[in-house]
C-alpha cells in the first residue's frame, strides 16, 4: 500500500505518470481522449490539456521553450504568455457546408477565416537529422501536477491549491479573476485562458475519475502501453519503481525547478549508419546531449541502465525493469485505478 | 471633491458624452503605481521588480447624483483602446471607484480583514453597461458580489477613455451605503491593459480623498 509522508508543499502523496517515449507511437489517442472529455465547452476549442508533439520540435505552443517561468535558485523567473497564434488550433471548419448542406460530393472541408500558421501537432515527424540518420520521438505533455507549482505561486487570489491527498493541482474557478500569472510562471505552458469565459483552465488530471479509481483518460486510452499512473509513494508499485528505484525515468526540463510529477522513459534510437551502411554502433542516432538538454544529465545513467537490462534480457537473463517495461498486463500498469469507468454511474 | 445634485435621469448621468457633464466640476487626480511589495505574489514581485507598473499617471473625475443615483465620470489619456485581451498578449483596460466600509480601511492593501474596502468596477471586456460591486479585505481578496448594482457606460474617443460608474446610493446589499448632505471617503484606480496591467498592477490614487455628496 502508499507510504505517506509529509511533503513540503502539503501533498501526503503524489500522482504520477511515467510516459515510456519508446513506445509512444504519436498516435493522439491520449491527446482526443482528453479533449472529448474535457475541452468541449466554449472557449477551450483551442485547448488540448494533453499534447503530443515530435521532438525535435517546437513544440506546442510553438516554442514554449523560450518563453521563462518557474524558478532559478528557488527564485520566480519571469515569464509571457503565448499569443493566439502561438497556441494556435481552434481552428473553423466549414463542417455545416460539407456535411449538412448538401455540398458533401461538391465541396472538400477546408478551414474558415484567418489561415493556421501553427496548431497542436504542426511539426509532426519532421524531426531532425540528415538522411539515413533522421531520427525524431514523440513527447506527450499534460500539466506536471508539479511538486512546486510556479502557477499556484504566481495567483495573487490563491484561486490555486494543491490537493493534500494526492498533490492533483487544481484551480478553484470561481475565485479566478483571468489575471494569468499561472500562465506566466508555467515554464510548460500548459495553462490556457478561456479567453470567453475569462478564465485559466488546465488539465485536472481527471480527478472526478481518480476519485472514483478510474485512471486518468490520456492514461487508459493509450492503446500502446506506454504510460504508468499511481502514487509515487507507493514503493511497490511501478511509478516509484521507475522513478525512484532504478531511476530510469525523468521530468522534462527539471533545470525549470518545479518538481514535475510526469516522468519520461528517454528513447533509445537506433545507432547511426556509416555511409556503406552498416551501423555504428555505440553512437546513438538521437544524440545523447538532445537528451540531455531535455530531461538533464540523468539522462545518460537512465539510457546506461536502460541499454544495460535490455543487454542483459537479450542473453537470457530476467529484468524486473523489462519486464515492468514491457507491461504484460495492461491493468498493472495503472493499479488500483483500473475500475472500469463504464461500469460507474457518472453524475 | 465635490458630488453635485443635478436633476437629471440617470440614463443621462451615465452617458459620458453627456453635455451635462461640462458643467460639473473637474478634478485632476494623480496617480502613482501601486508598491510592489504589497503585492500578494512572490511571481508577481520577481518578475515585476524594476519593471514600471502605472501607466496612467493623470485621472479627471467627476461626481454627480439625482438623489436616487450617484455617478462617477472618469476620464483619462490612453492611446491604446484595450477592449479585450487581442492575441493573448494584453488586458482589457479597466478602472475603480473605491470606498472604505470602516473609516480606518488602508487604501493600499485594498482593506483588512476588520476594515473591507468596497469597489465599484468597470471593464472593457464586461457586457455592455455591467460593472462590478466587490468587496476587498485585503490584497488577493476582492470578491465579486452576486448582484452588481453598479451601471456603467463608457467610450474611447481621441485617445482618451471616458468612463462613467453609476450606482443608487442606498443599497440593499453588500456595500457602501451613501446620502446627501453627508461626505465619504473615496479613491481611484486605472488599469492600462497594453502594460499588462490587471490585479494588484495598476495605478491609483495615493491616498484617501474626501468626497462630499451635496
Amino acid at each position: 500500500m502508499a507510504k505517506t509522508t509529509q511533503r513540503k508543499n502539503g501533498a501526503k502523496q503524489q500522482l504520477a505518470m511515467v510516459f515510456d517515449l519508446n513506445k509512444c507511437i504519436g498516435c493522439q489517442t491520449c491527446s482526443v481522449a482528453c479533449k472529448v472529455l474535457w475541452t468541449r465547452d466554449e472557449g477551450t476549442d483551442y485547448q488540448w490539456w494533453c499534447t503530443v508533439n515530435t521532438q525535435p520540435g517546437r513544440g506546442h505552443p510553438r516554442d514554449y521553450e523560450t518563453m521563462g517561468g518557474g524558478y532559478r535558485e528557488g527564485v520566480s523567473q519571469p515569464g509571457r504568455r503565448p499569443t493566439r497564434q502561438e497556441w494556435g488550433g481552434g481552428w473553423q471548419f466549414n463542417y455545416e457546408e460539407v456535411l449538412f448542406g448538401g455540398k458533401g460530393q461538391s465541396v472538400f472541408l477546408h478551414h474558415v477565416g484567418e489561415k493556421p500558421q501553427w496548431g497542436p501537432n504542426w511539426d509532426e515527424d519532421q524531426g531532425a537529422g540528415e538522411y539515413p540518420n533522421a531520427y525524431y520521438f514523440y513527447l506527450p505533455r499534460l500539466c506536471n501536477h508539479c511538486t512546486k507549482p510556479a502557477c499556484l505561486e504566481a495567483c495573487p487570489r490563491g484561486a490555486m491549491y494543491k490537493r493534500e491527498e494526492d498533490g492533483i493541482v487544481l484551480r478553484d474557478e470561481s475565485r479566478c479573476r483571468g489575471y494569468q500569472f499561472c500562465l506566466e510562471a508555467c515554464p510548460y505552458k500548459k495553462v490556457y485562458f478561456n479567453f470567453l469565459r475569462n478564465v485559466s483552465q488546465q488539465c485536472i488530471m481527471c480527478f472526478p475519475r481518480v476519485e472514483q479509481n478510474v485512471a486518468p483518460s490520456c492514461v487508459r486510452q493509450c492503446p500502446g502501453r506506454a504510460v504508468w499512473f499511481g502514487m509515487l509513494d507507493d514503493e511497490e508499485g511501478p511509478v516509484a519503481k521507475l522513478v525512484r528505484k532504478w531511476e530510469v525515468a525523468l521530468p522534462l526540463h527539471p533545470e525549470y525547478g518545479t518538481e514535475p510529477n510526469v516522468f519520461y522513459i528517454p528513447p533509445i534510437g537506433p545507432a547511426r549508419l556509416n555511409e556503406d551502411g552498416s551501423f555504428d554502433e555505440g553512437t546513438p542516432r538521437i544524440p545523447t546531449e538532445y537528451l540531455e538538454s531535455l530531461f538533464g544529465p540523468k539522462v545518460r545513467t537512465a539510457l546506461d541502465t536502460l541499454t544495460a537490462d535490455m543487454t542483459k534480457t537479450r542473453e537470457g537473463g530476467k529484468s524486473e525493469l523489462m519486464d515492468t517495461l514491457i507491461a504484460y498486463w495492461w491493468k498493472d500498469m495503472f493499479k488500483p485505478y483500473d475500475r472500469d469507468p463504464a461500469e460507474i454511474q457518472w453524475k | 471633491m465635490k458630488a453635485v445634485k443635478l436633476q437629471l435621469a440617470t440614463r443621462t448621468l451615465l452617458n459620458p458624452a453627456a453635455q451635462q457633464w461640462a458643467k460639473v466640476p473637474a478634478e485632476e487626480i494623480s496617480l502613482a503605481s501601486t508598491p510592489l511589495h504589497q503585492q500578494p505574489s512572490p511571481y508577481v514581485r520577481a518578475a515585476w521588480a524594476g519593471k514600471p507598473v502605472g501607466a496612467v499617471r493623470f485621472l479627471k473625475v467627476q461626481a454627480a447624483h439625482n438623489g436616487k443615483d450617484i455617478a462617477f465620470r472618469l476620464e483619462w489619456a490612453d492611446e491604446t483602446e484595450n477592449r479585450d485581451h487581442g492575441d493573448g498578449s494584453v488586458f482589457p483596460d479597466a478602472a475603480g471607484v473605491l470606498f472604505p466600509l470602516n473609516r480606518d480601511a488602508p487604501l493600499e492593501s485594498m482593506g483588512s480583514p476588520e476594515a473591507p474596502v468596497n469597489a465599484w468596477y468597470w471593464r472593457a471586456n464586461l457586457p455592455e453597461g455591467e460593472g462590478q460591486n466587490v468587496i476587498a479585505r485585503g490584497a488577493g481578496t476582492a470578491k465579486e458580489t452576486p448582484k452588481s448594482f453598479a451601471q456603467t457606460r463608457a467610450r474611447w474617443a481621441d485617445g482618451r477613455w471616458q468612463v462613467v460608474l453609476a450606482r443608487p446610493l442606498t443599497l440593499d446589499g453588500e456595500g457602501v451605503q451613501l446620502s446627501p448632505k453627508q461626505s465619504t471617503k473615496v479613491a481611484f484606480a486605472v488599469w492600462e491593459g497594453s502594460s499588462q496591467e490587471r490585479a494588484g498592477l495598476k495605478s491609483f490614487s495615493k491616498s484617501w480623498r474626501e468626497l462630499e455628496i451635496r
